[in-house]
Protein backbone atom coordinates (compact mmCIF):
# COMPACT_ATOMS: atom_id res chain seq x y z
CA UNK A 1 0.00 0.00 0.00
CA UNK A 2 1.20 3.38 -0.92
CA UNK A 3 2.58 5.26 2.01
CA UNK A 4 0.07 8.14 2.01
CA UNK A 5 -3.34 5.94 0.71
CA UNK A 6 -6.06 6.02 2.83
CA UNK A 7 -5.60 3.53 5.63
CA UNK A 8 -9.18 2.34 6.92
CA UNK A 9 -6.84 1.53 10.34
CA UNK A 10 -5.15 4.22 10.73
CA UNK A 11 -1.63 4.80 12.64
CA UNK A 12 -1.92 7.05 15.51
CA UNK A 13 -0.50 10.36 13.62
CA UNK A 14 -2.99 9.59 10.87
CA UNK A 15 -6.03 9.35 13.56
CA UNK A 16 -5.17 12.44 15.42
CA UNK A 17 -4.98 14.55 12.19
CA UNK A 18 -8.12 13.13 11.42
CA UNK A 19 -10.06 13.71 14.45
CA UNK A 20 -9.11 17.31 15.19
CA UNK A 21 -9.72 18.11 11.54
CA UNK A 22 -13.16 17.36 12.18
CA UNK A 23 -13.64 18.85 15.79
CA UNK A 24 -12.44 21.99 14.16
CA UNK A 25 -14.45 22.47 11.39
CA UNK A 26 -16.96 25.36 11.81
CA UNK A 27 -19.79 23.37 10.23
CA UNK A 28 -22.17 20.74 11.11
CA UNK A 29 -20.28 17.41 11.75
CA UNK A 30 -21.59 15.77 8.58
CA UNK A 31 -19.91 18.63 6.89
CA UNK A 32 -16.71 18.50 9.76
CA UNK A 33 -16.55 14.67 8.30
CA UNK A 34 -16.86 15.32 4.47
CA UNK A 35 -14.62 18.03 4.14
CA UNK A 36 -11.57 17.66 2.49
CA UNK A 37 -8.83 18.17 5.30
CA UNK A 38 -10.64 14.89 6.94
CA UNK A 39 -10.98 13.29 3.79
CA UNK A 40 -7.77 13.30 3.08
CA UNK A 41 -6.94 11.49 6.69
CA UNK A 42 -9.63 9.17 6.47
CA UNK A 43 -12.43 9.06 3.84
CA UNK A 44 -15.70 9.74 5.14
CA UNK A 45 -17.23 6.33 4.23
CA UNK A 46 -15.03 4.09 6.22
CA UNK A 47 -16.10 6.27 9.39
CA UNK A 48 -18.27 3.22 10.68
CA UNK A 49 -14.46 0.74 10.18
CA UNK A 50 -13.15 4.02 12.38
CA UNK A 51 -15.67 4.84 15.46
CA UNK A 52 -17.86 2.24 16.71
CA UNK A 53 -21.37 3.25 17.50
CA UNK A 54 -22.66 3.33 21.01
CA UNK A 55 -26.20 1.94 21.92
CA UNK A 56 -27.78 5.20 21.07
CA UNK A 57 -25.00 6.92 19.06
CA UNK A 58 -23.92 6.75 15.48
CA UNK A 59 -20.19 6.70 15.03
CA UNK A 60 -21.04 10.36 13.46
CA UNK A 61 -22.93 11.33 16.42
CA UNK A 62 -19.98 10.34 18.83
CA UNK A 63 -17.45 12.32 17.13
CA UNK A 64 -20.25 15.58 16.93
CA UNK A 65 -20.03 15.32 20.95
CA UNK A 66 -16.33 16.49 20.47
CA UNK A 67 -17.26 18.73 17.60
CA UNK A 68 -20.13 20.50 19.13
CA UNK A 69 -18.01 20.93 22.98
CA UNK A 70 -14.87 22.52 20.86
CA UNK A 71 -17.41 25.79 19.89
CA UNK A 72 -18.89 26.27 23.11
CA UNK A 73 -15.68 26.21 25.13
CA UNK A 74 -13.59 28.79 22.51
CA UNK A 75 -17.10 30.82 22.79
CA UNK A 76 -16.58 30.64 27.02
CA UNK A 77 -13.07 31.11 26.67
CA UNK A 78 -13.83 34.33 24.28
CA UNK A 79 -16.65 35.55 26.31
CA UNK A 80 -14.59 35.56 29.06
CA UNK A 81 -11.90 37.78 27.62
CA UNK A 82 -14.07 39.54 25.75
CA UNK A 83 -17.52 40.58 27.79
CA UNK A 84 -18.16 44.11 26.39
CA UNK A 85 -17.92 43.01 23.06
CA UNK A 86 -20.11 39.80 23.56
CA UNK A 87 -23.03 42.74 25.16
CA UNK A 88 -22.36 44.78 22.26
CA UNK A 89 -22.61 41.98 19.83
CA UNK A 90 -25.41 39.66 21.24
CA UNK A 91 -24.92 36.31 21.98
CA UNK A 92 -25.88 35.12 18.09
CA UNK A 93 -23.26 37.39 16.20
CA UNK A 94 -20.80 37.03 19.35
CA UNK A 95 -21.08 33.39 18.64
CA UNK A 96 -20.76 33.59 14.81
CA UNK A 97 -17.43 35.77 15.69
CA UNK A 98 -16.12 33.52 17.61
CA UNK A 99 -16.90 30.88 14.81
CA UNK A 100 -14.88 32.62 12.54
CA UNK A 101 -12.00 33.45 14.73
CA UNK A 102 -11.22 30.33 15.89
CA UNK A 103 -10.51 29.06 12.37
CA UNK A 104 -8.09 32.54 11.56
CA UNK A 105 -6.44 32.26 14.88
CA UNK A 106 -6.47 28.62 16.70
CA UNK A 107 -5.35 28.19 19.93
CA UNK A 108 -1.91 26.83 19.67
CA UNK A 109 -0.90 27.88 23.44
CA UNK A 110 -1.90 25.17 26.76
CA UNK A 111 -3.64 28.11 27.85
CA UNK A 112 -7.12 29.43 26.48
CA UNK A 113 -6.30 32.78 28.42
CA UNK A 114 -4.30 33.73 25.02
CA UNK A 115 -6.73 32.63 22.90
CA UNK A 116 -7.83 36.09 22.07
CA UNK A 117 -4.71 37.70 21.90
CA UNK A 118 -5.44 38.42 18.37
CA UNK A 119 -8.70 39.90 18.03
CA UNK A 120 -8.14 43.49 17.65
CA UNK A 121 -5.93 42.06 14.30
CA UNK A 122 -8.69 40.22 13.48
CA UNK A 123 -11.11 43.27 13.45
CA UNK A 124 -8.38 45.42 11.45
CA UNK A 125 -7.86 42.79 8.85
CA UNK A 126 -11.30 41.72 8.84
CA UNK A 127 -12.61 45.45 7.62
CA UNK A 128 -16.04 43.73 5.83
CA UNK A 129 -16.95 43.13 9.57
CA UNK A 130 -19.85 46.16 10.45
CA UNK A 131 -18.41 48.42 12.74
CA UNK A 132 -14.77 46.57 12.98
CA UNK A 133 -12.86 49.82 13.16
CA UNK A 134 -14.95 50.61 16.76
CA UNK A 135 -15.03 46.71 17.39
CA UNK A 136 -10.71 46.92 17.01
CA UNK A 137 -10.62 49.97 19.85
CA UNK A 138 -13.16 48.15 21.88
CA UNK A 139 -11.01 44.85 21.25
CA UNK A 140 -7.86 46.76 22.35
CA UNK A 141 -9.18 47.91 25.73
CA UNK A 142 -10.17 44.49 26.59
CA UNK A 143 -7.26 42.64 25.85
CA UNK A 144 -5.16 45.62 27.77
CA UNK A 145 -7.04 44.93 30.54
CA UNK A 146 -6.32 41.18 30.40
CA UNK A 147 -2.85 41.70 30.01
CA UNK A 148 -2.91 43.89 33.03
CA UNK A 149 -4.64 41.55 34.71
CA UNK A 150 -1.93 38.94 34.73
CA UNK A 151 1.24 40.79 33.93
CA UNK A 152 4.16 40.61 36.59
CA UNK A 153 3.55 42.51 40.48
CA UNK A 154 6.65 44.97 40.71
CA UNK A 155 6.93 47.43 43.77
CA UNK A 156 5.89 50.82 42.81
CA UNK A 157 7.96 53.63 42.83
CA UNK A 158 7.12 56.24 45.90
CA UNK A 159 6.75 59.83 46.04
CA UNK A 160 9.88 59.29 48.82
CA UNK A 161 11.86 57.35 46.45
CA UNK A 162 11.42 60.46 43.72
CA UNK A 163 12.74 63.13 46.15
CA UNK A 164 15.66 61.25 47.07
CA UNK A 165 16.64 61.55 43.34
CA UNK A 166 19.38 64.52 43.25
CA UNK A 167 18.63 67.71 41.54
CA UNK A 168 21.25 67.46 39.27
CA UNK A 169 20.20 64.15 38.09
CA UNK A 170 16.99 64.84 37.14
CA UNK A 171 17.30 65.76 34.15
CA UNK A 172 18.78 62.61 32.54
CA UNK A 173 16.62 60.46 34.72
CA UNK A 174 14.33 57.49 32.98
CA UNK A 175 11.31 56.46 34.81
CA UNK A 176 10.61 52.65 34.27
CA UNK A 177 7.15 51.44 33.86
CA UNK A 178 5.58 48.94 35.42
CA UNK A 179 4.61 45.56 33.49
CA UNK A 180 1.04 46.47 34.05
CA UNK A 181 0.54 49.46 31.61
CA UNK A 182 -1.19 49.99 28.43
CA UNK A 183 -1.64 53.30 26.93
CA UNK A 184 -4.37 53.45 24.42
CA UNK A 185 -5.04 55.85 21.63
CA UNK A 186 -7.91 55.66 20.08
CA UNK A 187 -10.21 56.35 17.16
CA UNK A 188 -13.70 55.24 19.23
CA UNK A 189 -15.35 56.90 22.36
CA UNK A 190 -15.53 52.88 24.14
CA UNK A 191 -16.06 53.78 27.62
CA UNK A 192 -19.47 53.91 27.24
CA UNK A 193 -19.58 50.46 26.13
CA UNK A 194 -17.66 49.11 28.99
CA UNK A 195 -20.46 50.96 31.49
CA UNK A 196 -23.12 49.54 29.71
CA UNK A 197 -22.06 46.45 30.03
CA UNK A 198 -21.16 46.78 33.96
CA UNK A 199 -24.76 48.65 34.64
CA UNK A 200 -26.23 45.75 32.29
CA UNK A 201 -27.69 48.17 29.70
CA UNK A 202 -27.92 48.59 26.51
CA UNK A 203 -24.40 49.58 24.13
CA UNK A 204 -25.16 52.92 23.01
CA UNK A 205 -24.14 53.72 19.58
CA UNK A 206 -20.70 53.51 18.30
CA UNK A 207 -19.31 57.23 18.21
CA UNK A 208 -16.11 58.21 16.44
CA UNK A 209 -13.81 60.47 18.75
CA UNK A 210 -10.72 60.55 19.66
CA UNK A 211 -10.20 59.03 23.19
CA UNK A 212 -6.95 58.32 25.19
CA UNK A 213 -6.96 55.44 27.92
CA UNK A 214 -4.37 54.12 30.54
CA UNK A 215 -5.07 50.44 31.61
CA UNK A 216 -3.17 49.79 34.48
CA UNK A 217 -3.38 47.65 37.72
CA UNK A 218 -2.64 48.72 41.07
CA UNK A 219 -3.42 46.46 44.28
CA UNK A 220 -4.30 43.54 41.70
CA UNK A 221 -7.13 45.19 40.48
CA UNK A 222 -7.52 46.09 37.00
CA UNK A 223 -8.15 50.44 36.44
CA UNK A 224 -8.30 52.85 33.78
CA UNK A 225 -8.46 56.63 33.25
CA UNK A 226 -8.89 58.92 30.33
CA UNK A 227 -6.54 60.94 29.72
CA UNK A 228 -5.79 64.13 27.69
CA UNK A 229 -4.09 63.92 24.22
CA UNK A 230 -0.82 66.27 25.89
CA UNK A 231 -1.15 63.87 29.11
CA UNK A 232 -1.07 60.76 26.52
CA UNK A 233 1.92 61.86 24.98
CA UNK A 234 3.94 62.89 27.68
CA UNK A 235 3.14 59.45 29.72
CA UNK A 236 3.80 57.90 26.14
CA UNK A 237 7.50 59.78 26.01
CA UNK A 238 8.37 58.74 29.50
CA UNK A 239 6.99 54.75 28.73
CA UNK A 240 9.22 54.68 25.93
CA UNK A 241 12.08 56.03 28.23
CA UNK A 242 12.48 59.42 26.92
CA UNK A 243 14.30 61.39 30.18
CA UNK A 244 12.90 63.63 31.97
CA UNK A 245 14.35 66.63 31.34
CA UNK A 246 13.36 66.20 27.40
CA UNK A 247 10.20 64.83 28.08
CA UNK A 248 9.21 67.70 30.31
CA UNK A 249 10.32 70.37 28.16
CA UNK A 250 8.25 68.87 25.50
CA UNK A 251 5.18 69.14 27.41
CA UNK A 252 5.32 72.15 29.29
CA UNK A 253 6.25 75.39 28.20
CA UNK A 254 8.97 76.82 30.25
CA UNK A 255 7.68 80.37 30.78
CA UNK A 256 3.99 79.30 31.17
CA UNK A 257 3.52 78.18 35.06
CA UNK A 258 -0.05 76.88 34.33
CA UNK A 259 1.38 74.54 31.63
CA UNK A 260 4.03 73.58 34.44
CA UNK A 261 1.37 73.57 36.85
CA UNK A 262 -0.88 71.42 34.37
CA UNK A 263 2.18 68.82 34.36
CA UNK A 264 2.66 68.64 38.03
CA UNK A 265 -0.85 67.46 38.46
CA UNK A 266 -0.18 64.58 35.76
CA UNK A 267 2.92 63.75 37.42
CA UNK A 268 1.63 63.55 40.81
CA UNK A 269 -1.24 61.77 39.54
CA UNK A 270 0.80 58.89 37.69
CA UNK A 271 2.88 58.63 40.86
CA UNK A 272 -0.15 58.19 42.75
CA UNK A 273 -1.72 55.73 40.78
CA UNK A 274 1.62 53.39 40.43
CA UNK A 275 2.29 53.79 37.00
CA UNK A 276 6.23 53.32 37.48
CA UNK A 277 8.14 50.87 39.23
CA UNK A 278 11.50 53.20 39.68
CA UNK A 279 13.64 55.74 37.85
CA UNK A 280 17.47 55.22 37.01
CA UNK A 281 19.22 58.08 37.57
CA UNK A 282 22.90 57.16 35.57
CA UNK A 283 24.04 59.81 32.99
CA UNK A 284 23.07 58.66 29.56
CA UNK A 285 25.35 57.15 27.13
CA UNK A 286 27.40 59.44 25.59
CA UNK B 1 -5.98 -2.60 49.88
CA UNK B 2 -2.69 -0.76 49.92
CA UNK B 3 -0.76 2.47 50.00
CA UNK B 4 0.48 3.67 46.73
CA UNK B 5 3.97 3.05 46.25
CA UNK B 6 5.08 6.77 46.45
CA UNK B 7 4.06 6.59 49.64
CA UNK B 8 1.66 9.87 48.69
CA UNK B 9 -0.11 11.36 51.89
CA UNK B 10 -3.60 10.48 51.96
CA UNK B 11 -4.53 14.05 52.35
CA UNK B 12 -8.66 13.75 53.35
CA UNK B 13 -11.35 15.29 51.43
CA UNK B 14 -10.29 18.39 49.00
CA UNK B 15 -11.68 20.86 46.76
CA UNK B 16 -11.11 22.30 43.39
CA UNK B 17 -9.11 26.12 43.54
CA UNK B 18 -12.19 28.53 41.81
CA UNK B 19 -11.81 32.07 41.52
CA UNK B 20 -15.38 32.57 43.01
CA UNK B 21 -14.06 31.14 45.98
CA UNK B 22 -11.45 32.64 46.68
CA UNK B 23 -12.78 35.67 48.76
CA UNK B 24 -14.63 33.09 51.14
CA UNK B 25 -11.61 30.55 51.67
CA UNK B 26 -8.88 33.74 52.42
CA UNK B 27 -11.41 35.20 54.78
CA UNK B 28 -12.82 31.84 56.38
CA UNK B 29 -10.03 29.71 56.07
CA UNK B 30 -12.50 26.58 56.33
CA UNK B 31 -11.21 22.92 56.88
CA UNK B 32 -10.32 21.96 53.80
CA UNK B 33 -7.68 18.65 53.75
CA UNK B 34 -6.00 19.96 49.95
CA UNK B 35 -6.76 21.80 46.99
CA UNK B 36 -6.22 21.42 44.26
CA UNK B 37 -5.45 23.79 41.67
CA UNK B 38 -5.63 24.04 37.79
CA UNK B 39 -2.37 24.05 36.13
CA UNK B 40 -2.77 26.68 33.24
CA UNK B 41 -4.46 28.79 35.16
CA UNK B 42 -0.90 29.80 36.96
CA UNK B 43 1.45 29.19 34.52
CA UNK B 44 1.05 32.80 32.87
CA UNK B 45 0.31 35.66 35.28
CA UNK B 46 2.06 37.34 38.08
CA UNK B 47 -0.94 38.99 38.86
CA UNK B 48 -4.38 38.27 41.52
CA UNK B 49 -4.23 34.63 40.91
CA UNK B 50 -0.75 33.67 41.95
CA UNK B 51 -0.90 36.05 44.55
CA UNK B 52 -3.81 34.37 45.96
CA UNK B 53 -2.29 31.17 45.31
CA UNK B 54 1.06 32.08 47.29
CA UNK B 55 -1.71 32.60 50.26
CA UNK B 56 -3.25 29.47 49.84
CA UNK B 57 -0.25 27.03 49.56
CA UNK B 58 0.93 28.49 52.77
CA UNK B 59 -2.36 27.53 54.45
CA UNK B 60 -2.89 24.12 53.18
CA UNK B 61 -1.54 21.58 51.08
CA UNK B 62 -1.72 21.66 46.98
CA UNK B 63 -1.74 19.07 44.33
CA UNK B 64 -1.58 20.16 40.54
CA UNK B 65 -3.60 19.61 38.00
CA UNK B 66 -3.25 19.85 34.01
CA UNK B 67 -5.18 19.54 31.06
CA UNK B 68 -2.53 20.54 28.60
CA UNK B 69 0.00 18.14 28.71
CA UNK B 70 -1.18 16.56 25.81
CA UNK B 71 0.62 13.27 26.88
CA UNK B 72 -0.94 10.91 23.89
CA UNK B 73 -0.28 13.40 21.24
CA UNK B 74 1.93 12.82 18.24
CA UNK B 75 3.35 16.40 18.53
CA UNK B 76 6.80 16.57 20.28
CA UNK B 77 6.80 17.09 24.05
CA UNK B 78 6.28 20.84 24.73
CA UNK B 79 9.57 21.26 26.93
CA UNK B 80 8.82 25.04 27.79
CA UNK B 81 5.01 24.06 28.98
CA UNK B 82 6.94 21.48 31.47
CA UNK B 83 9.49 23.72 32.86
CA UNK B 84 6.87 25.93 33.76
CA UNK B 85 5.20 23.37 35.23
CA UNK B 86 7.61 21.96 37.36
CA UNK B 87 8.51 25.90 38.65
CA UNK B 88 5.03 26.03 39.51
CA UNK B 89 5.61 22.96 41.51
CA UNK B 90 8.14 24.37 43.02
CA UNK B 91 6.47 27.67 44.15
CA UNK B 92 3.62 25.62 45.61
CA UNK B 93 5.15 22.48 47.23
CA UNK B 94 2.60 20.97 45.59
CA UNK B 95 2.69 17.52 46.76
CA UNK B 96 2.33 16.00 43.20
CA UNK B 97 1.28 16.63 39.24
CA UNK B 98 -1.54 15.24 37.72
CA UNK B 99 -2.91 15.47 33.90
CA UNK B 100 -4.74 13.06 31.72
CA UNK B 101 -4.73 10.40 29.30
CA UNK B 102 -5.54 11.85 26.10
CA UNK B 103 -4.07 13.89 23.50
CA UNK B 104 -5.75 17.68 23.19
CA UNK B 105 -4.30 18.68 20.22
CA UNK B 106 -1.66 18.34 17.13
CA UNK B 107 0.24 19.89 14.57
CA UNK B 108 1.11 22.80 17.18
CA UNK B 109 -3.00 23.31 18.08
CA UNK B 110 -4.86 22.93 21.04
CA UNK B 111 -7.94 22.02 20.83
CA UNK B 112 -8.64 22.14 24.84
CA UNK B 113 -10.71 18.95 25.14
CA UNK B 114 -9.09 15.96 26.72
CA UNK B 115 -9.47 13.58 23.25
CA UNK B 116 -9.67 9.92 23.65
CA UNK B 117 -6.41 7.67 22.29
CA UNK B 118 -6.86 4.74 20.85
CA UNK B 119 -6.14 1.30 23.43
CA UNK B 120 -3.59 -0.09 20.86
CA UNK B 121 0.09 -1.54 21.68
CA UNK B 122 1.18 1.53 19.29
CA UNK B 123 -0.45 4.07 21.77
CA UNK B 124 0.68 2.19 24.55
CA UNK B 125 4.11 2.54 23.71
CA UNK B 126 4.12 5.95 22.47
CA UNK B 127 2.54 7.10 25.58
CA UNK B 128 4.59 5.08 28.21
CA UNK B 129 7.75 6.58 26.31
CA UNK B 130 6.73 10.27 26.92
CA UNK B 131 5.43 9.45 30.05
CA UNK B 132 8.54 8.23 31.11
CA UNK B 133 10.56 11.61 29.41
CA UNK B 134 8.47 13.81 31.08
CA UNK B 135 8.70 12.23 34.84
CA UNK B 136 12.41 12.57 33.84
CA UNK B 137 12.40 15.95 33.27
CA UNK B 138 10.27 16.70 35.99
CA UNK B 139 12.20 14.52 38.56
CA UNK B 140 8.98 12.82 39.86
CA UNK B 141 6.20 10.63 38.86
CA UNK B 142 3.76 12.01 36.85
CA UNK B 143 -0.21 11.33 37.57
CA UNK B 144 -2.43 10.43 35.31
CA UNK B 145 -6.30 10.55 35.14
CA UNK B 146 -8.63 8.54 33.05
CA UNK B 147 -10.97 10.57 31.33
CA UNK B 148 -14.57 10.69 30.51
CA UNK B 149 -14.62 9.40 26.62
CA UNK B 150 -17.98 9.77 24.32
CA UNK B 151 -16.53 7.56 21.83
CA UNK B 152 -14.69 4.20 21.08
CA UNK B 153 -12.09 3.19 18.10
CA UNK B 154 -12.58 0.09 16.20
CA UNK B 155 -8.93 -0.65 16.37
CA UNK B 156 -8.62 -1.15 19.75
CA UNK B 157 -6.64 -3.90 21.16
CA UNK B 158 -7.50 -3.77 24.73
CA UNK B 159 -10.59 -2.70 26.69
CA UNK B 160 -9.88 0.95 28.77
CA UNK B 161 -8.83 -0.59 32.39
CA UNK B 162 -6.64 -2.70 30.45
CA UNK B 163 -4.41 0.29 28.76
CA UNK B 164 -4.67 2.21 32.01
CA UNK B 165 -3.57 -0.26 34.13
CA UNK B 166 -0.30 -1.46 31.51
CA UNK B 167 0.11 2.20 31.18
CA UNK B 168 0.90 3.02 34.65
CA UNK B 169 2.78 -0.07 34.95
CA UNK B 170 4.63 0.41 31.97
CA UNK B 171 5.08 3.86 32.41
CA UNK B 172 5.87 3.57 36.53
CA UNK B 173 3.71 6.33 37.03
CA UNK B 174 0.51 7.45 39.35
CA UNK B 175 -3.03 7.08 38.78
CA UNK B 176 -5.87 10.02 39.39
CA UNK B 177 -8.43 7.28 39.47
CA UNK B 178 -11.58 9.32 38.26
CA UNK B 179 -14.86 7.56 39.27
CA UNK B 180 -17.28 9.69 38.22
CA UNK B 181 -15.64 9.21 34.75
CA UNK B 182 -15.39 5.46 35.01
CA UNK B 183 -19.29 6.21 35.76
CA UNK B 184 -19.90 8.36 32.58
CA UNK B 185 -17.55 6.13 29.96
CA UNK B 186 -19.16 2.80 31.23
CA UNK B 187 -22.59 4.74 30.41
CA UNK B 188 -21.46 5.82 26.90
CA UNK B 189 -19.89 2.50 26.31
CA UNK B 190 -21.93 -0.10 27.66
CA UNK B 191 -19.84 -1.52 30.02
CA UNK B 192 -19.74 -2.31 33.98
CA UNK B 193 -17.81 0.18 35.54
CA UNK B 194 -16.97 -2.11 38.71
CA UNK B 195 -14.76 -4.59 35.96
CA UNK B 196 -12.95 -1.55 35.38
CA UNK B 197 -12.76 -0.28 39.14
CA UNK B 198 -11.64 -4.27 40.12
CA UNK B 199 -8.42 -3.91 36.99
CA UNK B 200 -6.86 -0.75 38.62
CA UNK B 201 -3.89 -1.29 40.27
CA UNK B 202 -4.39 0.37 43.28
CA UNK B 203 -0.69 0.82 44.29
CA UNK B 204 -0.60 3.19 41.46
CA UNK B 205 -3.25 4.86 42.67
CA UNK B 206 -2.60 8.48 44.96
CA UNK B 207 -6.07 10.53 44.59
CA UNK B 208 -9.12 9.89 43.54
CA UNK B 209 -11.72 12.29 41.79
CA UNK B 210 -15.40 12.98 41.93
CA UNK B 211 -17.87 15.50 40.16
CA UNK B 212 -21.52 15.48 39.14
CA UNK B 213 -22.37 14.91 35.30
CA UNK B 214 -25.22 15.72 32.36
CA UNK B 215 -27.54 12.33 31.60
CA UNK B 216 -28.79 13.55 28.17
CA UNK B 217 -30.18 9.93 27.81
CA UNK B 218 -28.23 8.79 25.11
CA UNK B 219 -25.29 9.67 26.47
CA UNK B 220 -23.47 11.61 29.46
CA UNK B 221 -21.44 14.33 29.37
CA UNK B 222 -18.48 14.68 31.87
CA UNK B 223 -19.59 18.63 32.87
CA UNK B 224 -18.98 18.97 36.78
CA UNK B 225 -22.26 20.94 37.17
CA UNK B 226 -24.01 19.17 39.59
CA UNK B 227 -23.93 17.23 43.21
CA UNK B 228 -22.40 13.89 42.75
CA UNK B 229 -24.80 11.17 41.79
CA UNK B 230 -26.13 8.21 43.98
CA UNK B 231 -24.49 5.38 41.32
CA UNK B 232 -21.16 7.30 41.83
CA UNK B 233 -20.93 7.80 45.52
CA UNK B 234 -21.54 3.72 45.19
CA UNK B 235 -19.07 3.03 42.86
CA UNK B 236 -17.05 5.22 44.70
CA UNK B 237 -17.36 3.11 47.94
CA UNK B 238 -16.44 0.06 46.27
CA UNK B 239 -13.13 2.19 45.01
CA UNK B 240 -12.43 2.41 48.76
CA UNK B 241 -12.78 -0.86 49.22
CA UNK B 242 -10.52 -2.24 46.33
CA UNK B 243 -7.81 0.59 46.65
CA UNK B 244 -8.05 1.89 49.75
CA UNK B 245 -8.20 5.29 51.04
CA UNK B 246 -6.92 8.19 49.02
CA UNK B 247 -7.11 12.02 48.78
CA UNK B 248 -10.43 12.59 47.59
CA UNK B 249 -11.30 15.82 45.57
CA UNK B 250 -14.38 17.23 44.53
CA UNK B 251 -13.85 18.92 41.28
CA UNK B 252 -17.20 21.57 40.52
CA UNK B 253 -16.70 23.51 37.35
CA UNK B 254 -19.53 25.05 35.77
CA UNK B 255 -22.50 26.84 37.38
CA UNK B 256 -20.48 26.96 40.69
CA UNK B 257 -22.10 27.60 43.74
CA UNK B 258 -21.14 28.92 46.89
CA UNK B 259 -18.05 27.41 48.54
CA UNK B 260 -20.27 26.41 51.69
CA UNK B 261 -22.22 23.68 48.62
CA UNK B 262 -19.45 22.78 47.12
CA UNK B 263 -17.51 21.91 50.95
CA UNK B 264 -21.02 20.26 52.25
CA UNK B 265 -20.81 18.39 48.87
CA UNK B 266 -17.17 17.27 49.36
CA UNK B 267 -17.83 16.28 52.84
CA UNK B 268 -20.40 13.09 52.05
CA UNK B 269 -17.26 11.28 51.17
CA UNK B 270 -15.83 11.14 54.91
CA UNK B 271 -18.99 8.58 55.46
CA UNK B 272 -17.89 6.61 52.68
CA UNK B 273 -14.27 6.45 53.95
CA UNK B 274 -15.52 5.89 57.91
CA UNK B 275 -17.14 2.99 56.80
CA UNK B 276 -13.85 2.00 55.03
CA UNK B 277 -12.03 2.36 57.72
CA UNK B 278 -14.68 0.42 60.23
CA UNK B 279 -14.49 -2.60 57.33
CA UNK B 280 -10.56 -2.59 57.57
CA UNK B 281 -10.13 -2.70 61.28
Amino acid sequence: MPHDAPNPRPELDRLQRWMQEVIVHPGTIAQAIASPGAEREIPSEKLAEVVLPSHSLSPAERVGVYHGMYLMRMEEALAADYPVIRHFLGDKTFNDLVREYVQSHPSRSYTLNRLGDHLPRFFADRTEWPQAEFLRDLARLELAMTEAFDEQEFSVLGGEELAAVPPEHWEHARLRPIAALRLLPLKYSVVPHLEAYHRDRPSPTPRRRATWIVVYRRDYSVLRLELSRAEHDLLRTLIDGVPLGEALAAAADQKSARKQDRVFRWFKTWIAEGFFTGVDVSSPAV
Amino acid sequence: MSDNRWSFPDLGLGIGLRTTHYAHILSQEPEVGFFEILTENYLDTGGRPLHILDRISERYPVVMHGVSMSIGSTDPIDLDYLAKVKALAERTGALWVSDHICWTGILGRNTHDLLPLPYTEQSLRHAVARIRTVQEFLEGPLVLENPSTYLEFADSDMKEWEFVARLAEEADCGLLFDVNNVYVSAYNHGYDPVTYIDAIPGDRVCQYHLAGHTNKGSHIIDTHSDHVLDPVWELYGHTLRTVGLRATLLEWDAEIPAFEVVHQEVLKADEWRRQEVARAA
